[in-house]
């Protein structure tokens, strides 16, 4: 007997039955909605995370010197520091997989003045690379140079909104000499760069309103206005850049342990080196545990939902035992009663799947619409989720439709 | 001449188990005969166990002892998904409550053995149409049978045993839910089938009149046959032999 005029009969069935056949499918509808929106959110998420990782630099790997136990009071020695031959042993090591490696220093915070304009500014001692591992972009003028590094040049690259209000948004501030104050200074700098902050609109890395303006000087020329680095030869922290088909995390690991080797038994200090994949990874790891707690629910609600199916096909077999005693008379096999069961319980279970399917689709979209990341919802899982449907429908229609196929067609005649 | 003996029984008991010790015997030894062509009624009392003769005659039921061949075909060996084929292709059950399937319309009941016969869609629909216009059925091929009187009904159902043109039709009281009037007609439907089609007709009745009707007629009690009788206007030579 072929499938269409099975499909059919299903269908009238389900038909004659709309609210019986609805409540039935609940089960199903509510745990393929909850895989469909979870899969939805998650790939939202991922690919928000992946975009976000692309901006801030992703391939992106922090180094940096930390006290090996907090409580007590550490002393990083001169020895301890990272020298600049050792830098570049390390780069001629891994060429293959080091893309930059920049250098920065904070400078705290102060306030810039010209003329009756003053604004709070935070200033960082930046390398050449620094704008290249950290994306900044670069709108007017050109970013710190090695000659700017090597002269202790007091040059400022400064961010449109100051340029803004120093210069308006066409004016050429480029050549411009702007006074900064902080703490312990006082300098004049020309600026020679402009630069666009990164506005990054995902509220997985929101790490609070920052409204301040950073405005980078050469890392040169603010190590030597702070009298606790000026004499310091070798760096503390830095940032590398890894190429493109790295793996950041691994190399990370690599790292650190290339850099422990140079820091005496005795040092208080060790080396960290965290790359933001990994902190990254974290994040989706969080979603991937929510997704597998919402899926279990799933499961069980697929698995209630499995069972209704079951007993609605149970008893749908006993109201049309004449019919399938008739149906046998007539000539049906076994084997064709059992299939219009089976397939009347699968149609059952996909349609409940497709309902699920459009509803956690729909509660996908609006989630990562509400969360900022808006996405499609992802077409594999929607296929599986549509299989899956149909294999439960097989799976808990087939005790059923075996009874059916069993009937003694001289019982099922009889049946009242 | 004699004709093909369709159907052959030999010593056919049936017998039910309601448990042990108790053992049911329904039909005692049975032994009958029937010859392509022939239109046989069957009669006794309720009870007698006529429709036990006739499931077994159908396929559909399997006796406890005997042998029973059906165009020469011994029933014993036949599985399951064998009887289902012959009772496709060969039988035409024609029931006292119509047996319809409720949900479907008089063309797609008539189509349905067809469609375990795996008769194609088109073919099944267009022989569908025909049976119903031959019991003059063909204004109802849509309607559903609730929306049909019991002669109808039981007009659609003649047409559905007839779908697959089966060598034997068995009808089990086909006027018993009818009135008078509506039964003659049913009952000119099988006289037509036989005469036109020659199609071998056993048809189980109350009705002696009716029986009367047919060319030859069995009698049970309680489970035996008690008389094997030609009816007189019927004269078919060597269409039955005595048992
Ligand atoms: N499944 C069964 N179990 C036990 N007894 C049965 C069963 N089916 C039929 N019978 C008995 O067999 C006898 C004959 O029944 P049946 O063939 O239907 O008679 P008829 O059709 O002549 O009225 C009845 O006494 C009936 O009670
Ligand atoms: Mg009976």
């Amino acid at each position: 007997m072929n499938l269409f005029e099975n499909i059919r009969l299903a269908l009238e069935g389900l038909r004659a039955n709309k609210m019986r056949a609805l409540l039935t499918m609940l089960g199903i509808i509510i745990g393929i909605a909850s895989v469909m929106a979870i899969s939805t959110l998650g790939s939202a998420m991922t690919g928000s995370v992946t975009k976000t990782m692309d901006k801030i630099g992703g391939k992106n790997i922090m180094v940096s010197l930390s006290p090996k136990n907090y409580d007590t009071q550490s002393t990083l020695q001169e020895d301890d520091l990272i020298t600049q031959e050792e830098l570049n042993d390390f780069r001629s090591t891994y060429t293959d997989q080091i893309k930059a490696i920049s250098f920065s220093t904070g400078m705290g915070s102060g306030q810039l003045n010209s003329g009756f304009i003053h604004k709070d500014v935070s200033i960082t001692g930046a390398s050449p690379d620094y704008g290249l591992v950290n994306n900044i972009n670069l709108v007017q003028g050109r970013f710190i140079n090695e000659r700017d590094i090597d002269g202790t040049r007091n040059v400022i690259i400064i961010d449109t909104t100051l340029r803004n209000s120093l210069v308006g948004v066409d004016g050429d501030v480029i050549g411009k000499e702007i006074q900064v104050d902080t703490k312990s200074t006082n300098e004049t700098y020309t600026v020679i760069g402009v630069y666009e902050k990164l506005v990054i609109d995902n509220p997985l890395f929101y790490m609070g309103d920052d409204t301040r303006i950073e405005c980078f000087i050469p890392i040169t020329t603010a190590k030597s206005l702070n009298p606790d680095t000026a004499n310091q030869n070798g760096y503390e922290n830095f940032t590398i850049m890894a190429t493109s088909n790295t793996d950041s995390a691994a190399f990370a690991l690599t790292t650190k342990d290339y850099f422990i080797k140079g820091l005496g038994p005795l040092s208080d200090y060790t080396i960290q080196a965290e790359s933001l994949e990994a902190i990254a990874s974290e994040a989706t790891g969080m979603l991937s545990t929510l997704s597998l707690g919402i899926s279990v629910i799933a499961g069980i609600s697929l698995l209630v939902g499995g069972i209704g199916v079951m007993n609605i096909m149970l008893v749908s077999v006993t109201e049309r035992t004449k019919e399938i005693g008739i149906r046998k008379a007539l000539g049906a096999r076994n084997s064709a009663i059992r299939s219009q069961f089976i397939i009347e319980a699968m149609i059952i279970c996909l349609i409940g799947g497709m309902i699920g399917v459009g509803l956690g689709s729909a509660l996908g979209i609006m989630g990562s619409t509400l969360m900022k990341f808006p996405t499609n919802p992802p077409f594999l899982p929607m296929i599986i989720a549509l299989c899956f449907s149909m294999a439960i429908g097989v799976f808990f229609g087939f005790y059923p439709a075996n009874k059916a196929a069993k009937l003694d067609p001289i019982d099922a005649l009889r049946y009242e | 001449m004699m004709g093909n003996k369709i159907i052959e029984m030999r010593g056919i008991v049936k017998s039910y188990y309601l448990g042990t010790p108790n053992e049911l015997e329904i039909l005692h030894g049975i032994d009958l005969d029937v010859y392509e062509g022939e239109f046989l009624s069957i009669v006794g009392a309720s009870g007698s166990g006529k429709s036990t003769l006739m499931n077994i005659l159908g396929a559909l039921d399997r006796p406890t002892k005997g042998h029973y061949y059906l165009d020469h075909l011994p029933m014993e060996n036949v599985k399951d998904d064998g009887l289902s084929q012959i009772r496709n292709k060969k039988i035409g059950f024609v029931f006292q409550t119509f047996n319809l399937i409720p949900r479907s319309t008089a063309l797609k009941n008539v189509a349905l053995p067809m469609l375990y016969g795996g008769v194609s869609r088109s073919e099944r629909s267009r022989r569908a149409t025909e049976l119903l216009q031959l019991v003059e059925m063909g204004g109802r091929s849509h309607h559903r049978p609730n929306e049909l009187s019991g002669g109808q009904k039981q007009r659609v159902a003649i047409a559905r045993a007839m779908a697959n043109d089966p060598a034997i039709i068995l009808a089990d009281e086909p006027t018993g839910a009818l009135d008078t009037h509506t039964g003659r007609l049913v009952m000119d439907i099988f006289h037509r089938l036989h005469q036109e089609q020659g199609k071998t007709i056993i048809l189980i009745t109350h009705n002696s009149e009716l029986a009367e009707e047919t060319q030859r007629t069995i009698r049970l009690r309680d489970g035996s046959i008690v008389e094997n009788r030609k009816n007189g206007h019927y004269q078919l030579e060597g269409c039955y032999e005595s048992v």
